[in-house]
Order: structure tokens, then C-alpha cells, then sequence
């Protein structure tokens, strides 16, 4: 076995284009993840480190941070498990339906999420009082825990389908004919396999969750949080240097979260993707079960669509809560900033298209037994721990002078922002390659296959689901973002979602509400279009 | 092999490439404005016509954010002027030498107080707001008036018990309006006083917002009961959007100064002082009043509607000066203090 391994090891190191690959990725890497990063780490000075313990607020916000992190990821990964548990059962009902709803949070700029619950649920909610009469008061960290749970289990969830959709059902058909019965096949065989998803979802989640500073602001009221404190420090003083300190705090806890997921995802042999081709259909699903997951999903989708009604009756209705008055007047000052929703768009794709091919790209190299794969390892999943602001911010002292001048340029938004999401397709085409079994690249490099030959024949056509995936939510996160776009956007490069949150700030929430439905109806199509392209694309590969 | 070197290649040329698109080639001046859309568009156009000089501006209702833009960008600023916010917010950036001194000619002509323009120059304050109580009458008839509260007169009515849970004020960390206003009670009451009042306060507060017309958002739907803000905000959000909301003027209040400032080593250096005399002129003041419901610093121009003319409100004596050099201390005590 030793001796197999050393020497795959020496084959690959002596393959150049895996060397050349790996070489050009890293360097991508350092210069677009880690140098923005120490730009910003290396603005405070070595002992305004050292005072952070004696900060109580600080402290207190750590705290915060990390019990928002456990409840809100173990409730977004829950969430998305069940969701991706049903809508990949072909015999739940309405399982298209709510794998169509359970997207929708992604389309909505983070902070639309938490501010569309003020109004379903706040004390002038139209479900807390004018339905039910309730004086209910959302802001704290109750209304951030549930804004958090809806805002992030679809990420949950489609890292989870990613595997769960790969699991074949013949594992399933086996363990059942074995005499398992069926909550055994669920946890024994589906769930079982589906754990680098699992994991790999949590860490996401839990990332999302420690940086999540849009809808923190919105809704956390009182509660002193890492992310919302970077963003005051910034605001407030204009101090760099606090942020600066704050952020570090936030990257010790990410770096933790990172080595649990390596330590318990790559325990195991997961391989289910086989030289060996299989096409049976998926056994039934217990009764209990599929109605439990039916239940489950339909009171989510619930929670999902009310962001929606909100958004959209706030964009017909002269004034939320007061007069519900039926108007266009919203859509005509929404109509004026037009342009901004195809800069928007063009940004996405750019953004999308980095965030799939660099977490293709680079999940194929880390999964090589080459030396020193654990950098590019960690800093593709660096950026995750990174709130919006800090990468805004680094990416302006970085790139603000020659050589790469890349400030008030098109390409400066959809690079940071490609970059910032490279841990969602990252993570995706990564537990994609762990399923993959080693006998179909040995066979292919045994026919004389060089390392990107088999990135090229073998990978690519399975990892077309994954770079969709990225792209789909990479394309949605770059468009409705506002964290990053706040420092990066120029006035010729403004963006929809910066628009729309300036008319929130100027009290202006029925002409944000319609610029929101259009923002939302055009990334739909996009997504929409590219998905019909790409599935074509990967059907006509072979294998696929 | 040979396509992904190429690509990389490719890939390397265009960002290379489009770095170097985008430079002026007509007179042009960059503005960072922290004031609405419409006031800044109004004013921009009829600076153009006069001056033949196109602006490019982007407008942040957020002071503190394009205040660390300004900082970020120290190696190479991309902008030439810096518009609107407090003159809390541009003297420390005038500190750290991000900022050009300029002695404007047009503000001595408008015959403008000194005491609105910074002695060095580094920022000219073009107009003023004054802090206030803004009330919810929609939920104030439902909530308060069937227990026959009585609205409230002066910054310690605020202390209510009825109000526990119920008042809204901008977050005094993010935002120069909440700095003022704890700045204010310390002039008032004097330093243990003045936190005194602020703890307390604290456990009426429901919430701080981050921005300061946030806390209009949430009054006009009704979140808060009674709030503290800029006055002009709240005449606006009544008189221009025609929201349910009282606007209350207290005694002992305490009033912005509204700057405007040369950002050093901006690609227009002429361009943007002929954009802060512009501001010394009579038009957009009168923008700004119409609109923004601001008062200008001009004599000659119109007091906003729906306004007490400035010199009849009674303000508590402030000491700028200092109340900027301390900021970042009293801010961090608050944070102490109240915890939010």
C-alpha cells in the first residue's frame, strides 16, 4: 500500500501539469485571498493585539458570536438536511415545488430577510398584530436565530443534495435486502454517506453564520456580535484598526471549525461512484418519514414565501401597515435605477464563473497527494471567516495602486466577490471528489493518461453538478450583496443591491421593495438560463 | 495543457488591461456625499451647468463608511470631495492628514459665521440640524394617550416609565447624531450625571440603530413609540412622505454642523474648490432646506418648513472642540456603560 502511494506520489510530482496547475492556483490564492487578508491583519499594530482580552465588550461579543454560531448552524443544517432529504426522494409530494422555495432565500439581499420578518413579525407585524393581535418585539438574538436558520439552510441544503443525489441506490436496495429496516437504511446507508455533505454544509453554515453581518444589523438589536462589531468600529469611528482587531478574533474560531471538518470528513471512505454504472430506481420512502419530511418542508416554505409577501406587497402598497393603497408610484423610482441591475448581473456572472472554475480547480489539487495541498486547502476556505466589509476594505489597500490597479473596475467587485465565495464551490466539488472512486483515475492513468487528462475525461463531466452549484449560488450571493459592494463600488460601477439599501436608509421601503422584485426576477431568469445551458452542456459529456 | 496556459495568460492581459481603462478625460469631480440622492443630484446638475464640470458621485447615507473609504484609499484617493455628515466625522480625518485646507473666498462673501468653519480650513460647514424628540402619533393615540401620558417637553421626559421598551435613538458608535446627543447630556448634567441619565435611558431603549435615518424606518412603521433624532429627519419624513410623526424640538439641544471637505491628493484639486464654494452659494442651501428640511448657514435663505427658525432654539453649551477630540474615549465608555 506504502509502496502504491509513494509511488502515485512521485508520478504526480513528476506530472507538469498538475506542478504547473497547482503552482498557478496557489498563486491565485495568495494573491487574491491571503494578500488583501494581511493588508488588513498587519494595519493595527503587534500590541493593539495584545489589549483585545481586556476589552469586556469584546469578550462579551466573542461569546455571542459563538452561541449564535452553534444554534443558528445546527437549525440551518438540520433545515437543509430534511429539505435535501425530501426533495431528493422521488415520491415526496411537492418536492419540486419546495426544492423551488427553499432557493428563494438566496435571491433576497441578506438584510431584505431580517427586515421583511420586522414587518411580518415585529410589533406592527402583519402576522404578529393585524393577524393574530400579538405585541411581539422581534430584535434580539430569538428574531437573529430565526432570520439566520431561513437566510442559510439553503446553503445547507444544496451541498447536502450535491451528495445525497450521488448516493446510488443499490447501497440502499443492499442494506434493505440484508434485513435492515428502514429508519436503519436512512441512517446507516443515505446519512452515512452524505456526511462529508453534512459536514462540509455545517462548516459553511457556521462561517456564514459567524461573518452574517447583514442581517445582524437589522435584527440582533442589543446583542453584541464580532461581525456587527467590525462593521461599528468601521461605521462609527472609521477605525481600521478596531476592525482589524475584531475580524482576527473571528478568523481563531473558523480556523477551529476548519480542522473539525478535515478531521471528521476525511475519516472515512465514502466512495460511491463507481467504475460500474447503475440506474435503479430509488426504493420508496417509508411513510412516516415522507410525510414528517412533507410537514416539515411545507412550514419552512411558509417562513420562505412571507419574506417574499412582504417584499413584493411592500412594493405595490403606498405605505406598510398604514395604507395599503395599491400604487405604481414605487416601480417608476425603482425603473430610474435600472442600470444598476445589469451591472449587477454582469458582476454575478463574473463572480460565478470564478467561484466555480477556482473551487473545481482547486478541490482537484487538494484531493492530489501532492506536498503542501493543505495551503491552497485553507485558503480556499478562508474567505469564509472573512466578513464583507473586512474583504471590502482589504481589497482597496491591496489593489488601489499599481500593479494590479483594479479599484473603481468591474472586475475588482466580481474578484472579491468570486473569492469571498470560493468556499461554497469549493466545499461542494470537494465532497464531490471524495466519492469518486480511485480505480477510474488509476484505470484511466493506466491507459496513459496524463494528471489534467484525467481532470479533463474523469472529473469533469461528474464535477458539472458541482460547478452549477457554485456558479448558481455564487452568481445569487454576488448579486445581492451589499457588504463587500459598500467599499468596492465607484460611481460608475454602482450596483443594484447598493442602491436599493440606500433607499431602505432614506426611509424609502416601497421603492427598495420594487428594485428588490426586479433584482430578484432577473437573477431568476439568469440562474434559470444558465441552468438549461449547463445541463445541456453536461449531458452531452460523456459518462454524465 | 496548452488552452489553460492560454487562459491564464488571457486572463492576466484583460485585468491588466482594464485596470488602465477608466481614467478622465473631460473635467470631472469624484464626490462622496452622505446626504439623499435627491439633494445630492439637485445640487451636482446646477454645479455642472455653472461650472461646465461633470460630477460623479456616490452617495452613502452612512458618514463613517465612506469616512474609512477616504482612509482606505490614502495611498491614491479616488475621490476629490467629501459631502455631507457632521463636522465630527471630517476633523479627524483632517488628523490623519487625509484632508486639503482650503479657505473659501465664497464664505466670507455669504458673510457665513465663522464659528461653521473649521480655522484651518480643512472642512467648511455649509449647513446645521438640530437634535429632537420625534413621536409616533399613530401609536402614541393608541398606546399613551388612553393612559394619559403627557408627550414629552425635554430630554428627561424621555425617562418615562411608559416609554420602557419603547424609544428608538440612532447608535451613538455608528452614527454622529447618537454621539451628539450623549456628547449633549454631558454639557448638560455634567460627566457622572450624564451617564447616570444614559444608563437609564438605556432600559427605555428597544433598540440603537446603526444609521441614523434607520431610526425614522422603524418610528414611521410604528417600533418605537417615541425616538431621538434629528429633527429635520423626522419634519421631512412627516411633511415630504407624509408619515404619522411629531417632531419635538427640546430645550438644551444640540445641533450638527454639516461639512463639506477637500480630500488631499484627489484627481481634481481646482475642481473640488469650486465644488465647496459652490456649497457657500445661495442655491444649494435652498436645496438642501426645501429637501432635506436642513437650516442653511446662509442669513439669506429661507428657514426649512415646518421648522423654528435656528436662532430660537435654546441649545445646552456645547464644546465641539472637545467633544471631538474625545470621541473615540466617550464612545468606548458607552459601550462600557450601557453594553449594546
Amino acid at each position: 500500500m506504502a509502496v502504491i502511494s509513494l509511488g502515485r506520489l512521485r508520478r504526480h510530482a513528476a506530472d507538469p501539469g498538475v506542478a504547473v496547475a497547482f503552482l498557478a492556483a496557489a498563486a491565485v490564492l495568495g494573491v487574491f485571498v491571503l494578500y488583501p487578508t494581511f493588508r488588513v491583519l498587519s494595519f493595527p499594530a503587534w500590541r493593539d493585539y495584545v489589549q483585545i482580552p481586556s476589552s469586556g465588550r469584546w469578550v462579551q461579543a466573542a461569546q455571542n458570536s459563538l452561541v449564535m454560531m452553534v444554534i443558528s448552524t445546527v437549525t440551518a443544517t438540520l433545515a437543509g438536511l430534511f429539505f435535501a432529504f425530501a426533495v431528493t426522494r422521488p415520491d415526496v409530494p411537492g418536492r419540486r415545488l419546495f426544492r423551488s422555495l427553499a432557493m428563494l432565500p438566496l435571491f433576497a439581499p441578506p438584510f431584505m430577510v431580517a427586515f421583511a420578518y420586522i414587518l411580518m413579525f415585529g410589533r406592527q407585524g402583519l402576522v404578529t398584530r393585524t393577524l393574530l393581535g400579538l405585541n411581539v418585539n422581534i430584535f434580539g438574538w430569538h428574531g437573529l436565530w430565526l432570520v439566520q436558520t431561513v437566510a442559510f439552510f439553503p446553503l445547507a441544503m444544496l451541498i447536502i443534495i450535491g451528495v445525497l443525489e450521488s448516493v446510488n441506490p443499490s447501497l440502499e436496495h443492499a442494506a434493505r435486502n440484508l434485513g435492515a429496516d428502514e429508519w436503519t437504511v436512512v441512517r446507516t446507508v443515505t446519512l452515512a454517506l452524505a456526511r462529508p455533505g453534512i459536514a462540509g454544509a455545517m462548516l459553511v453554515v457556521a462561517i456564514s453564520v459567524l461573518a452574517d453581518f447583514g442581517n445582524a444589523v437589522v435584527i440582533a438589536g442589543g446583542y453584541p456580535l464580532l461581525a456587527t462589531e467590525a462593521w461599528f468600529r468601521l461605521e462609527g469611528m472609521a477605525d481600521l484598526k478596531g476592525a482589524a482587531l475584531v475580524v482576527a478574533m473571528l478568523i481563531v474560531p473558523t480556523f477551529i471549525l476548519f480542522l473539525l471538518e478535515r478531521y471528521v470528513v476525511s475519516r472515512r471512505s465514502y466512495v460511491t461512484v463507481t467504475g460500474r454504472g447503475s440506474r435503479i430506481e430509488r426504493p420508496p420512502t417509508h411513510p412516516v418519514l415522507k410525510w414528517a419530511a412533507f410537514g416539515f418542508c411545507a412550514l419552512m416554505s411558509v417562513m420562505v414565501v412571507l419574506v417574499y409577501v412582504g417584499v413584493i406587497a411592500g412594493a405595490f402598497t403606498a405605505s406598510w401597515g398604514r395604507d395599503w393603497t395599491v400604487t405604481l408610484n414605487h416601480w417608476r423610482i425603482a425603473a430610474d435605477r435600472i442600470g444598476t441591475l445589469w451591472t449587477s448581473l454582469e458582476i454575478g456572472i463574473l463572480a460565478g464563473l470564478i467561484t466555480g472554475a477556482m473551487g473545481v480547480a482547486t478541490a482537484f489539487l487538494t484531493s492530489r497527494p501532492i506536498p503542501l495541498r493543505q495551503v491552497p486547502d485553507f485558503l480556499a476556505v478562508l474567505p469564509g471567516a472573512l466578513p464583507g466589509v473586512f474583504v471590502g476594505v482589504g481589497y482597496v489597500l491591496a489593489f488601489n495602486t499599481p500593479p494590479l490597479e483594479l479599484v473603481c473596475t468591474i472586475w475588482i467587485l466580481a474578484i472579491a466577490l468570486g473569492f469571498w465565495h470560493l468556499p461554497l464551490g469549493y466545499q461542494a466539488a470537494g465532497a464531490t471528489f471524495k466519492q469518486v472512486e480511485r480505480s477510474i483515475e488509476e484505470a484511466a492513468m493506466n491507459l496513459g493518461a496524463s494528471g489534467m487528462r484525467v481532470l479533463w475525461d474523469v472529473y469533469l463531466p461528474l464535477l458539472g453538478r458541482a460547478f452549477v452549484g457554485a456558479f448558481t449560488v455564487s452568481f445569487i450571493r454576488a448579486v445581492t450583496n451589499v457588504s463587500i459592494a459598500v467599499f468596492l463600488v465607484c460611481p460608475g460601477t454602482l450596483v443594484a443591491t447598493f442602491v436599493i439599501i440606500n433607499m431602505i436608509n432614506n426611509n424609502n421601503w416601497g421603492a427598495a421593495a420594487a428594485l428588490t422584485t426586479m433584482l430578484l426576477l432577473i437573477t431568476v431568469a439568469a440562474v434559470g438560463i444558465a441552468g438549461a445551458a449547463f445541463r445541456r452542456t453536461v449531458r452531452s459529456m460523456p459518462m454524465a | 495543457m496548452k488552452r489553460f496556459v492560454v487562459t491564464i495568460l488571457l486572463l492576466g492581459l484583460m485585468v491588466t488591461g482594464l485596470g488602465a481603462v477608466g481614467q478622465a478625460q473631460q473635467a470631472k469631480i469624484v464626490v462622496y456625499s452622505a446626504l439623499p440622492d435627491l439633494e445630492t443630484g439637485l445640487i451636482n446638475k446646477e454645479f455642472t451647468k455653472r461650472t461646465g464640470i461633470q460630477v460623479e458621485s456616490l452617495n452613502v447615507a452612512a458618514a463613517g463608511t465612506l469616512a474609512a473609504r477616504i482612509q482606505a484609499e490614502k495611498a491614491r484617493p479616488r475621490a476629490d470631495i467629501f459631502v455631507g455628515g457632521s463636522a465630527d466625522i471630517h476633523a479627524p480625518l483632517a488628523v490623519e492628514g487625509l484632508l486639503a485646507a482650503y479657505k473659501s473666498q465664497a464664505a466670507a462673501d455669504a458673510k457665513v459665521s465663522p464659528a461653521y468653519i473649521d480655522p484651518s480650513g480643512y472642512w467648511h460647514g455649509w449647513y446645521l440640524g438640530a437634535l429632537g424628540i420625534i413621536i409616533n402619533t399613530d401609536r402614541w393615540d393608541r398606546d399613551m394617550a388612553p393612559r394619559r401620558v403627557a408627550k414629552p417637553a425635554n430630554w428627561d421626559d424621555l425617562l418615562k416609565p411608559e416609554f420602557r421598551g419603547h424609544f428608538i435613538m440612532p447608535s451613538p458608535i455608528t452614527t454622529g447624531g447618537g454621539y451628539i446627543f450623549v456628547a449633549a447630556q454631558i454639557f448638560r448634567l455634567g460627566e457622572d450625571r450624564a451617564w447616570q441619565y444614559l444608563r437609564a435611558l438605556n432600559g427605555n431603549a428597544s433598540q440603537y440603530t446603526p444609521t441614523a435615518p434607520g431610526t425614522i424606518t422603524l418610528m414611521a412603521r410604528g417600533e418605537g413609540v417615541v425616538a431621538m433624532q434629528w429633527a429635520h429627519e423626522g419634519i421631512g419624513a412627516r411633511l415630504a412622505a407624509l408619515q404619522p410623526l411629531e417632531t419635538i424640538v427640546p430645550p438644551d439641544t444640540a445641533f450638527e454642523i454639516g461639512a463639506v471637505s477637500i480630500i488631499k491628493g484627489g484627481p481634481n484639486a481646482d475642481g473640488a474648490k469650486a465644488y465647496v464654494d459652490f456649497l457657500m452659494t445661495r442655491y444649494p442651501q435652498d436645496i438642501n432646506a426645501k429637501y432635506g428640511f436642513r437650516y442653511p448657514v446662509r442669513g439669506d435663505v429661507p428657514v426649512p418648513m415646518g421648522a423654528t427658525p435656528f436662532d430660537q432654539l435654546k441649545f445646552v453649551k456645547y464644546d465641539r472642540a472637545w467633544a471631538i477630540q474625545n470621541a473615540t474615549q466617550i464612545r468606548n465608555r458607552w459601550q462600557q456603560e450601557i453594553r449594546r
